[in-house]
């Protein structure tokens, strides 16, 4: 009795999840205000639709980095694995594809392709780190060359264009933002999901928090750590067939500029490289607060030297009051504690 | 029912490092103590009982069948429960999802099996209750809690699991007194209550109160097996560090018992 009542008296309910969450929003709201106030046209359709399809292409990178990093890792070659997918589906679709009717069929099976590419790159990158125990950060470094090399080759030095009405249709039409954001939508909620609602979400978590932890609790850590790298894989596979039916080309070099601020986003978003934590919702703003400067200073006119350069700030400005934040919480439950 | 659990012959050596050696030791019912100095082999004795480590030779015995533990999941399929030396909790993961960490409780939706939230808060809530450290609130992360709050929350896993067998090692070591006298007087119950338990220990005033059993372990070896009543606190320093040489003066009974 008198337990239990010790156990409900300190039962205060902290919204731990939401508080790092809420300083970003605030962070974007300022940006979205800002240039509101400062670019013309900012709140124009034509401008939120281009902030919304380019944050788009490369948060589908970001999803995974943010598995990936959450679990302590990372993956440099999310955009190699765009490039790769999107260049084989765009080669598959100019010869398969000869001109005639909006080719639905060839279209289709060019996604598919591409997300089973992504896929099976992403499990590449897992099981090579899972069972050679190789640090991430080289293995997929590696890869990295390894992919964009595999797309040079296969598309023989030159972009491919000329592909399938039903391909622009997805990439440049659809109701309201378009299928792109649509589509990109629809993993956000995916993934999201199955970070907070599966068992495998929730061991991306503990493995980023303590991973003796995780393997004395009898998880399969192998399985776990391929399941990740392949779900980035995943993620960056819809990527290469997105971006390749947006800007109607596929190109070996695609998603180049992405690999940054697709990894910028995740930390932005409040996913430290540590691991452990972060959130879907917070890459989400944080890829949003990216797409927001970029644009903003393509309105004002002002060099893209410089967006890279407040891409950068922002990145190390969030980091640090994460930091801040941090210390703040543990020193507040230490004072708690001794109450 | 042969409920008896012991290891045989256990050997077990890290790169070099000879870390147990020829290890007997059949652990009766009630609390058995290990004692010894540091690097005496207890924790690689406790990983090798919970599935965490494996034996080089020797062979583990549980309800009277020989048994290879190859994994913690098998270990928890016999019943044996682990409270290890650094706790093995996930910082960033709240109480309850540490409770369950690899035993969630799910719910299928549309074939999908789903974390089950609710499910696995009231079933903590009386365990959390339990140990007896008062707790705040069961969806804080791990990492805001004090020494003996994180000790209750590994304590609440192990008992949440209802061991035939519990493995404790150094479980009182971060405790203040208030909650070491918790601490213990939560073990007392289950050992009561006929669970098995094996402690590691440094607290030897606390073996001699607590323990029904007591094996000193020296360099990967058993050195002594007595009873509390039949020893003393300088005694058993003297099995640790050696100045106290064989079985043989310790426990004449003990070897009469056991060849
Ligand atoms: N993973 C490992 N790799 C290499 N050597 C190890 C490993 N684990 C333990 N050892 C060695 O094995 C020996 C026994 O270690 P163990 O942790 O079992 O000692 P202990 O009795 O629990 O000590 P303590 O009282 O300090 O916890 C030590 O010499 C230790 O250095
Ligand atoms: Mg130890």
């Amino acid at each position: 009795m008198d337990q239990n009542t010790s156990v409900r008296h300190s039962g205060r309910k902290f919204q731990w999840a939401l508080r790092g969450r809420v300083t970003i929003l605030f962070v974007l709201v300022l940006f979205v205000v800002f240039f509101g106030v400062t670019a013309r046209g900012f709140f124009t359709k034509i401008s939120l639709e281009n902030i919304m399809v380019s944050t788009a292409l490369f948060l589908l990178l970001s999803l995974g980095e943010t598995y990936v990093m959450i679990s302590g890792g990372i993956d440099l070659s999310v955009s190699s694995m765009l490039a790769l997918s999107g260049m084989v589906s765009g080669v598959y679709i100019s010869s398969t594809y000869h001109g005639t009717g909006p080719a639905i069929g060839i279209t289709l099976i060019a996604l598919a392709l591409s997300l089973v590419l992504g896929l099976a790159g992403g499990t590449f990158n897992g099981l090579i780190i899972a069972n050679l125990k190789l640090n991430p950060l080289i293995v997929t470094l590696g890869t990295w060359g390894v992919f964009y090399g595999g797309a040079e080759l296969i598309a023989n030095g030159s972009p491919v264009g000329n592909l399938t009405p039903f391909s622009y249709v997805l990439g440049n039409g659809g109701p309201l933002v378009g299928w792109v954001v649509w589509i990109t939508l629809a993993f956000v909620i995916a993934y999201a999901w199955i970070a907070r609602r599966t068992r495998f979400g929730r061991y991306i978590f503990a493995v980023g928090a303590n991973r003796e932890a995780v393997r004395r609790a009898g998880v399969n850590l192998k399985r776990q750590s391929v399941g990740v790298y392949a779900l980035a894989g995943l993620g960056a596979g819809a990527a290469g067939f997105l971006s390749m039916a947006h800007f109607q080309t596929a190109s070996p070099v695609a998603g180049s500029d992405y690999l940054l601020i697709a990894v910028a986003a995740v930390i932005i978003g409040g996913t430290p490289l540590t691991g452990g934590e972060g959130s879907i919702w917070g890459t989400v703003v944080g890829a949003l607060i990216i797409s927001v400067l970029e644009n903003g200073f393509v309105m004002l006119n002002i060099s893209a030297f410089w967006q890279l350069v407040a891409v950068g700030l922002t990145t190390i400005l969030a980091v640090y009051f994460d930091e801040i934040q941090r210390h703040f919480q543990i020193a507040q439950a230490a004072r708690r504690n001794t109450a | 029912m042969d409920e008896q659990f012991s290891v045989r012959q256990i050997a077990k050596s890290y790169a070099g490092v000879q870390a147990l050696q020829d290890v007997t030791i059949d652990f009766a019912s009630g609390l058995t103590a290990i004692v010894g100095d540091n690097g005496a082999g207890k924790s690689t004795l406790m990983k090798i009982l919970s599935g965490v480590e494996h034996p080089d030779r020797g062979t583990i015995v549980h309800n009277g069948q020989s048994v290879t533990i190859d994994n913690p999941v098998i270990a928890r399929k016999l019943g044996i429960e682990s409270l290890y030396q650094d706790l093995a909790l996930a910082d960033t993961l709240n109480v309850i999802e540490n409770m369950f960490l690899g035993r969630e409780i799910v719910t299928r939706r549309f074939g999908i099996p789903v974390l089950d939230e609710r499910a696995m808060a009231q079933a903590a809530g009386d365990t959390l209750a339990r140990v007896r450290i008062g707790l705040p609130h069961p969806k804080t992360p791990v990492r805001y809690l004090s020494g003996g709050q994180r000790q209750a929350v590994a304590l609440a896993r192990a008992l949440y699991f209802k061991a035939q067998v519990l493995l404790l090692d150094e479980p009182t070591a971060a405790l203040g007194p208030k909650e070491t006298s918790a601490f213990t007087s939560v073990i007392k119950e289950l050992v009561d209550s006929g669970t098995r338990v094996v402690m590691v220990t440094h607290n030897i005033p606390q073996v001699i109160e607590m323990a029904d059993s007591i094996v000193v372990m020296r360099a990967g070896r058993i050195v002594a097996r007595v009873a509390p009543q039949d020893t003393s606190e300088q005694q058993l320093l003297a099995f640790m560090v050696g100045s106290q040489e064989t079985i043989e003066e310790a426990s004449p009974q003990w070897i009469k018992t056991h060849q």
